[in-house]
């Protein structure tokens, strides 16, 4: 009976056919809003309201293409990266918790097992990138490696706090402690940092340096073509909507709200409102360059991230005093 | 040499246009950037050879088709001068008007490209969504869209319509308003003004060695423009103000060309108000002389110079252009040394490059 709950789980919900459906609204949505931000009207006749089968048909184009693989290519590897991609992007998703009950690996150190696979990413970038044997993916892929050097400090960091509020590495634990106060109420200063250093991981603008259209082509996606550039940026995707639950649960209560929805569906809600806000920064801000990120990431976001568990620790020793 | 990258930028790339680089990357950091133009040489100075005077306009205008009311002015005003053929004041009027408009809608086009060259899509957008509202304009006036050939040797080939005014007042109204935005989201937009300051500096003494024209010559705080220092058209009777920076980066050319668009605004309400009455074309001889005549122009990016030669009959016996662009191209391999990989879209639309421009 367990073994058949846990399929239920990974194939089902919150597993592979929960994010998968998340992910087409959510290319959808970012299709639709950034148009409406940009004075387009965006994807329109396709599907009965609003285009929402346009992401289905471009899905369904992309499979008829020819995938082409350079000469120079590894082949075995070129083809199975798009898979690995998918794969490591949706590992994270096993120690969230959509619900108390809902989640597929519990752990006492989930958090710590999500910070891992999060970072096994940029790694597949950078090997894509060499692989590929073109130089635009080649740069692509060591700025990726780059990027990796100049987020993952503070965002741990971050991330600490949150460790000390809830005094638990385990996520279900994390969201129970937040049913009274959110921890962005809590640590604003350690939330602010995590959605900026989370942007940066999910290489979204401003902070989308490793694809640049404008200097390298498309990063060290470029030699992709056909149904394994879809799956790229399927991965693409799937990370956005990881990461948005990720804030969500480390930060915005996770499944607490009025009871006038159930738990699972609060949670989508604001992980929803995450992606809204990450698309509309996307609508208004050009990109930073590479030396401009890291300056960012070592000069003011880690000093505060110091700056913000020391805060915590003071805070938590209050609360512990006064028995909150 | 063997730890350089020799990267190939363009011309088959989302940004560069029909240009391409041969760039030398050490890490990230431009060493040597050879430009490599000709993918769009047209011919159009042989081709004018075969042609008449009349029909050498529109095909002048595909010299650089995104500011076809200036290029053509300044062909159509040097068939003039080698005529002796002495233009109605309220044709020049009318050709002020519409270089005026045709300016804001070149800005607005590089605008666009400029926006994206940063990375922030939405300004694709915007600017071209105003443009069109120009390009209505001066469909109204010429009946065609892009390329108008509505200046003729002699004059203007149409008279405004009635409702011109309004509906220009209208939109000019609008924008306006728009350009107050534009402020808002690019120019004090942090991370716009990280991008863009202190990127791409080009000196003012660097700039007249290696003759920069327009808006990138102003950027560096060279004040030179052909409409105050040889008037034309209708200049002379107008005031304007030349916008002039000083920093001589990617930021103070951005600034200039807004300030500019503001300025076109201004120019052509003038211009409206003052517009005389009278005949909007003289007759002009049907040959060219056996004689030469140069004008020069302010088109949107920089001096546009033009050199007809007759021969006697009705097709000229030699054509030849000198664009902005091609002197702005000259600049760019000194610009982009030492330039970041990632500035360098920024820097070579900075300086309002149009590739049909550089090629002819």
């Amino acid at each position: 009976m367990d073994l058949f709950n846990l399929l239920v789980k990974v194939a089902v919900f919150p597993g592979a056919a929960f994010i998968s459906t998340y992910t087409y609204f959510v290319i959808w949505l970012e299709r639709k809003l950034l148009a409406r931000v940009m004075l387009r009207i965006g994807p329109l006749h396709v599907g009965k309201y609003a285009g929402i089968l346009q992401v289905m048909a471009d899905f369904i184009k992309l499979l008829g293409k020819e995938t082409i693989v350079p000469s120079n290519a590894d082949r075995a590897l070129f083809m199975a990266m798009p898979i690995i991609a998918v794969g490591i992007a949706s590992l994270p998703l096993a120690a969230i918790p959509l619900d108390e009950y809902w989640v597929i690996f519990r752990s006492d150190y989930s958090l710590l097992y999500i910070l891992g696979v999060f970072s096994l990413y940029p790694i597949v970038a950078a090997l894509t990138g060499w692989i590929s044997n073109n130089k635009y993916s080649f740069i692509g892929g060591l700025r990726a490696a780059y990027q990796l050097v100049g987020y993952e400090v503070p965002m741990h960091f971050s991330l600490a706090s949150v460790a000390i509020l809830s005094s638990s590495l385990n996520i279900v634990e994390i969201i129970k402690k937040q049913s009274n106060v959110w921890f962005v109420f809590l640590a604003p200063l350690s939330c602010l940092i995590y959605f900026i250093s989370s942007l940066a991981e999910q290489e979204r603008t401003p902070f989308d340096i490793p694809e640049a259209e404008q200097e390298i082509v498309l990063g060290w996606m470029t030699e992709y073509t056909g149904m394994s550039f879809g799956l790229f940026y399927l991965a693409y995707y799937v990370r956005l909507c990881i990461g948005s639950l990720l804030i969500t649960a480390l930060f915005l209560g996770g499944w607490y709200g009025p009871p006038i929805m159930p738990p699972f569906a609060w949670f989508l809600v604001k992980s929803a409102a995450v992606i809204v806000f990450i698309i509309l920064i996307r609508g208004a801000f050009p990109r930073v360059r590479m030396d401009q990120l890291l300056n960012i990431a070592w000069r003011i976001l880690t000093p505060l991230a110091i700056i913000s568990i020391l805060a915590t620790m003071a805070l938590q020793a209050v609360i512990g005093t006064i028995g909150w | 040499m063997s730890s350089l990258l020799r990267v190939n930028w363009g011309p088959q790339h989302p940004i560069t246009g029909h240009l391409r680089f041969i760039l030398d990357l050490d890490g990230d950091i431009v060493v040597n950037a050879i430009p490599e133009i000709g993918y769009t040489h047209r011919g159009i100075e042989k081709l004018a050879e075969n042609r008449n005077y009349l029909q050498v306009v529109p095909l002048v205008e595909r010299v650089c088709n995104i500011d076809s009311f200036n290029v053509s002015l300044g062909y159509v005003m040097a068939v003039e001068e080698l005529m002796g053929v002495k233009v109605p004041e309220r044709a020049q009027f009318i050709r002020t008007i519409m270089a005026e408009l045709g300016r804001i809608m070149s800005h607005l086009y590089w605008f666009a490209i400029f926006g994206v060259a940063a990375g922030l899509f939405t300004l694709i957008m915007w600017p071209i969504a105003d443009r069109e509202l120009f390009i209505d304009l001066a469909e109204m006036v010429v009946g065609s869209r892009v390329t108008y050939s509505y200046f003729t040797p002699g004059g203007v080939f149409a008279d405004l319509p009635d409702e011109f005014d309004k509906r220009a007042a209208k939109t000019l109204a609008y924008f306006e308003r728009r350009i107050g935005e534009y402020e808002v989201i690019f120019l004090h937009n942090k991370l716009y003004q990280l991008r863009t300051m202190h990127v791409g500096v080009l000196d003012s003494r660097k700039a007249i060695e290696l003759a920069v024209a327009g808006p990138s010559a102003r950027g560096s705080g060279i004040r030179m423009d052909v409409r105050s220092d040889e008037p034309y058209a209708a200049y002379d009777q107008l005031d304007f103000e030349v916008p002039v920076e000083d920093s001589g980066d990617a930021c103070a050319r951005a600034k200039i060309r807004l300030r500019e668009m503001k300025e076109s605004v201004l120019l052509v309400r003038q211009a409206l108000n003052k517009l005389p009455e009278g005949p909007i074309r003289v007759r002009v001889p049907p040959i060219l002389p056996r004689e030469d005549a140069y004008s020069r122009v302010e088109c949107g990016r920089g001096e546009f110079g033009i050199h007809v030669v007759g021969q006697g009959s009705d097709r000229p016996y030699r054509l030849k252009i000198s664009t902005p662009s091609f002197r702005n191209m000259s600049a760019l391999p000194h610009m982009l040394k030492g330039a970041r990989l990632a500035d360098l879209p920024i820097i070579y639309h900075s300086m309002d490059i149009w590739p049909l421009d550089v090629d002819r």
